[in-house]
């Protein structure tokens, strides 16, 4: 079985990239949120390493876990279940993994995610940062220029308060540039870059794209009806009918707007300035059109 | 030479085990732990892992840059640390990690929990790593319900089906963050780990006498479709619930025990009951989560507090 990385920085499309991909596998009616036929999770979840290494993970440093990841990256591609089941879960052709992690070396200087041992390659997701940032604030319940300094923050990572144990291991997201160059420039695995904003203008070729990389079969039947299903209000309705286990626990919605170029109402200059003179070469390289004279004057 | 009852084991260890109670010494101890060669790998593995190997009744387990130990028929615990500085270290990976696979070993029920007395039974509380287990031993304890064990615990099932739990007195081990939110700093004690704000915290009344089980709820998170409370879940999911709470669940399929856990799960089933508690992870619920327990204490007729 391949395994393939689904990697973002949050709140760019990873979650309804999944939600895309669980509903290949539906044929009635739209899989429940809370409930997806997938194998793989997110690569920083906690349990798979207590469970497959023994060790236990409250007892290590951050560094100590960091060298120890590709361990586990290694034996899950090698096809090591990452929980207790009574009967083995379907086989499915491709094993995608969730990742928000930048793409990082461990302080042994190893690929935290194993490399080509941990993953047989990465679909890239990526989102104009000017529209990440009211949707992280959204999703941290800070305000608008927190989620901008985060976005900003070369140093910035989750998961790593010092005086409580996260359900997530560390992860490293250093700022919304270096998160994607990291990706993007890493030369161990192949990798398929899908823009948040292409997926919302053609989401069926989109789809039909990453599957062809991903070497998953999907009929273009399967493909149209997965598109259905996990259209943004389908998402939506089924949040608001019964709550998202993926929700911030702050009692907002996850599905919020799942829109291109909100930032046009939801930023004021300022704030589209401070994002642009930090990312614009990166911005650039994606294709998204600078609004700034300042940024446009520092990206050249 | 230091002494100690761990799970309900004679230990005689090396090395001074931190947060476990002394116990007079004893002259056939059923566990050595000792200093000594330890390998990098063990020849004629059967099973292993990316940190682990068995082979037969020996098990390697490495924690790379802390220590490698070998763990010898579940009798003896021979040690290496991996460097000099890291020697301070390895009592708290023998205390749980070690221990716990140790009791995997030794073919006994071993589930990832803390528990409390409730009049005169064991409570416990399953989960995995971070799932608030401590805590809400830790608050039950401040409570009134004394902490029986914190992490692993051993559960032995007789021949009349009575499962019985053997507390060891050990010490909570809790974040910074809990210790102040459950206002525990007056008995903070030292830091578990010198890198880690993870602190032991003295649970107060001590005990060693075998316990009944009065009841085992696995911790689950308030998160849809699971919305705050008790529920019971369907019998025939009781097996596999509860060998996914054995302390290292990998361990009991690959050391061919699920036969143990699965009668186990029936005799618990029957005598004390599985239950999910589903909670959120705030502490301004908790005392709400404990009214929650006691009315089904109350229920289960486990109520009244113990002296």
């Amino acid at each position: 079985m391949r395994t393939i990385w689904l990697a973002s920085y949050p709140k760019s499309g990873n979650t309804w990239m999944r939600m895309l991909i669980a509903n290949l596998s539906a044929k009635d009616a739209p899989v429940d949120i809370n409930n997806l036929p997938e194998r793989g999770g997110i690569a920083s979840a906690r349990p798979p390493f207590d469970h497959l290494l023994l060790i236990d993970s409250g007892l290590l440093t951050h560094e100590e876990i960091d060298c120890l990841r590709p361990r586990l990256y290694e034996t899950l591609a090698n096809g090591a279940e990452d929980d207790e089941h009574d009967t083995a879960p379907d086989q499915t052709p491709v094993r995608f993994v969730k990742a928000h992690d930048a793409y990082t070396l461990t302080p042994q200087g190893e690929p935290l995610l194993a490399g080509e041992r941990g993953a047989d390659a990465a679909i890239v997701i990526v989102r104009d940062p000017r529209d990440v940032a009211p949707s992280l604030a959204n999703h941290l319940h800070r305000d608008i220029d927190d989620a901008i300094a985060f976005l900003n923050d070369r140093q910035a990572v989750l998961c790593a308060k010092p005086d409580r144990q996260h359900n997530q291991l560390r992860q490293h997201l250093p700022g919304w540039s270096g998160h994607v160059a990291s990706w993007l420039d890493q030369t161990d695995i192949p990798v398929h870059l899908v823009r948040y904003e292409d997926m919302q203008s053609d989401t069926v070729a989109v789809l039909r794209g990453l599957l062809n990389f991903a070497r998953h079969p999907a009929s273009e039947q399967d493909i149209s009806r997965a598109v259905r299903f996990a259209d943004f209000s389908e998402l939506q309705n089924q949040e608001r009918a019964w709550g998202f286990r993926e929700a911030p626990q702050n009692g907002r919605n996850f599905f919020r707007r799942g829109e291109t170029e909100c930032w046009r109402d939801e930023l004021n200059a300022e704030q589209i300035a401070r994002i642009e003179a930090a990312h614009a070469p990166m911005m650039q390289r994606l294709g998204y059109e600078l609004a700034t004279a300042v940024a446009l004057a520092r990206a050249g | 030479m230091k002494f100690y009852r761990v799970s309900g084991l004679s230990v005689a260890s090396e090395i001074v085990l931190p947060g476990m109670n002394v116990s007079p010494p004893q002259c056939a101890p059923q566990v050595t732990i000792r200093p000594g060669p330890v390998p990098h790998s063990i020849p004629h593995a059967s099973v292993a892992g990316p940190t682990w190997q068995i082979a037969g009744k020996t098990f390697l387990l490495r924690i790379p840059g802390i220590a490698r130990f070998l763990l010898i028929d579940g009798r003896e615990n021979v040690f290496s640390p991996e460097t000099e500085a890291s020697t301070a270290d390895i009592p708290i990976f023998i205390v749980g990690t070690v221990f716990g696979i140790l009791l995997h070993q030794r073919e006994q029920v071993v589930l990832h929990a803390s528990a409390v007395r409730v009049n005169g039974k064991a409570v416990l509380f399953c989960g995995a790593s971070g799932s608030w287990k401590s805590t809400i031993a830790a608050a039950l304890a401040q409570g009134g319900y004394p902490l029986v064990t914190d992490d692993v615990c051993s559960l032995s099932v007789s021949a009349s089906g009575a499962p019985t739990v053997y507390p060891d007195g050990r010490q909570l081990k809790l974040w910074a963050q809990a210790i102040n939110r459950l206002d525990l700093v007056q008995r903070q004690g030292e830091r578990v780990r010198t890198r880690l704000e993870k602190f032991f915290v003295e649970p107060g009344a001590v005990f060693s006498e075998p316990l009944a089980l009065g009841a085992v709820y696995v911790l689950r998170e308030a998160r849809p479709p699971h919305a705050p409370g008790i529920e019971k879940p369907n019998v025939v999911d009781t097996a596999l619930l509860l060998r996914r709470n054995a302390y290292r669940p990998l361990l009991v399929r690959r050391m061919e025990q699920m036969a143990t856990y699965f009668h186990a799960a029936a005799s618990i089933a029957n005598s004390a009951g599985i239950y999910h508690l589903t909670r959120t992870l705030d502490f301004t619920s908790m005392p709400d989560m404990i009214s929650t327990l006691e009315r089904h204490w109350q229920e289960l007729h486990l109520r009244e507090k113990a002296a």
